[in-house]
């Protein structure tokens, strides 16, 4: 086969196609990294960092805006870790700015999320340290879940026991509730009750019949018509 | 006589495997010898630039319509098969980055490379065991010509430098093809999708795979041009050279992924 001129094009459009393909992606990754960016960097100091590692994300107000660049122990409870964050953010950042380490959904990276600060505070500079925000570990809310549980198990053991008498008739609402002798004897005294207000309404009946009482009646009747002629 | 003649060919297994391995420790010499050959005249002048550009051709170009079709099934059966698994965990947001991970560290660098020891691999074994036989390398000797820098420096050189180039546009293919995968059965944006594939990519994941590529390539040459160069069974023998380029080529591949992969965990 000859070695024409248009082999070689072809060798080169290829290679430089690749090679420019291959450029595109370096500076894609690159610019994420803010690598090709100007950026400045700041520090906090935590007591734990939960597994956070370099190269994680920062987030402020939602944007990733930088990562992580190393992490160094300083003393035995404490480890600073320096972020690099694209010079655009800065005049956003305050110097009283916290630094929270957070979660990239449930399964997530460790990111660092920074709160903004307050608009009264001077703009945080390069090489500064911000305020540290250490959040709830995940073994401290299940600490407390364990707490909670605890208590919630007390709580439905007493309900238990409870419901328990009741079933059985046991007290004054299991009784009530299961007790068919007591249900019984409530049925008879409403029975009783209602033949005692019958027997009543017909001795009011006699009376006011009565001679002896009729004056009263008939007073107590006039009183109420007379009321009713007022309105 | 004849008997005993007979009777003293018949091989032990226990010398067989000998046999076996001597052949076998003779045949990592001669390779290791070549390689040594292979990088000194590559370095020393005079360099044969237009046979170079012109196996750059055969070797790269003419193996891109093959690679190209072989990586974009790829990206696309990749996400095909992986999004029921991601989808049970309720992660197909992942997909992008998971199977653009895949492709740049693993699939597209190992895939590509044995694709290509099976059409650069096989035609380099076969045509220079074909030269062999026919004596047409004697007689470049003969007549003064250098036959290992025409015939094995041009051909080495060309599939070391190529294969890292057909990689990255498979790579970029492949991320093509899972783009399409990912919107069979969902709707990811063009933008969304390489957004996400760039922003789990990170330097460790391309820098480690692009550079295994280049020794991909140089075994894969290497391999071809030493089976090639050293066929000596007549024309049988080409058929021998072409297949063993293929089947070292491609667990030379497997090796030096194996090793690179460890080499890389080193630094992570």
């Amino acid at each position: 086969m000859k070695n024409t001129t248009g082999n070689k094009v072809k060798v080169g459009i290829f290679v430089t196609v690749s090679l420019a393909l291959f450029t595109v992606a370096i500076y894609l990754i690159g610019q994420r990294q803010q690598l090709f960016s100007d950026a400045f960097h700041i520090s906090a100091v935590f007591k734990d960092i939960g597994g956070l590692q370099g190269g994680n994300n920062v987030r402020f107000s939602g944007i990733n805006v930088g990562i992580v660049e190393d992490i160094e122990q300083i003393t035995d409870s404490t480890v600073r870790i320096n972020m690099r964050i694209g010079k655009a953010t800065q005049k956003f950042i305050k110097k009283n700015a916290r630094a929270t380490i957070g979660s990239d959904g449930l399964m997530g990276n460790k990111i660092v999320v920074i709160s903004p600060g307050t608009a009264d505070n001077r703009v945080v500079a390069d090489n500064d340290q911000l305020n540290a925000f250490q959040a709830v570990s995940m073994d401290e809310i299940m600490a407390k879940i364990k707490v909670t549980a605890d208590n919630a198990a007390v709580i439905t053991g007493g309900l238990a026991s409870i419901v328990g008498n009741i079933s059985e008739g046991r007290g004054t609402i299991g009784k009530l509730f299961m007790d068919t002798v007591f249900a019984k004897n409530i049925d008879n005294s409403l029975i009783n009750i209602k033949q005692g207000t019958k027997g009543f309404k017909q001795n009011m009946d006699a009376a006011g019949n009565s001679f002896l009482l009729r004056g009263f009646f008939k007073k107590k009747n006039k009183e109420k018509e007379q009321k009713n002629k007022d309105k | 006589m004849e008997g005993k003649a007979a009777i003293n060919t018949v091989q032990t297994p226990e010398a067989g495997i000998g046999k076996r391995m001597r052949k076998f420790f003779i045949s990592v010499s001669d390779l290791s010898a070549f390689t040594l050959r292979f990088v000194k005249e590559a370095f020393t002048p005079k360099y044969e630039i237009y046979e170079f550009i012109k196996q750059a051709y055969l070797v790269g170009y003419q193996s891109f319509p093959l690679v190209a079709i072989t990586g974009f099934i790829m990206g696309l059966v990749l996400t095909i098969q992986s999004r029921p698994t991601l989808a049970q965990f309720g992660a197909e947001s992942w997909l992008p980055a998971m199977v653009a991970v895949s492709i740049v560290r693993e699939i597209g660098p190992v895939i590509t490379a044995l694709i290509f020891a099976g059409k650069v691999g096989s035609g380099i074994g076969a045509e220079l065991a074909s030269m062999k036989v026919t004596e047409q390398i004697d007689a470049m000797e003969v007549s003064g010509a250098n036959p290992f820098k025409y015939l094995v420096v041009t051909r080495t050189l060309a599939t070391t430098l190529m294969l890292p180039v057909l990689v990255v546009a498979s790579d970029g293919i492949s991320l093509f093809g899972a783009y399409v995968g990912c919107n069979l059965k969902g709707d990811v944006s063009f933008k969304l999708f390489f957004l996400q594939v760039f922003d789990k990519l990170t330097f460790s994941d391309v820098f480690p795979a692009t550079i295994k590529t280049f020794f991909f390539g140089l075994a894969v040459g290497l391999i071809a041009c030493y089976k090639g160069y050293n066929s000596n069974k007549g024309t049988a023998g080409v058929g021998e050279s072409a297949n063993a380029s293929v089947v070292y080529g491609s667990l030379c591949i497997f090796i030096i992924d194996m090793i690179a992969v460890q080499f890389t965990s080193l630094f992570n």
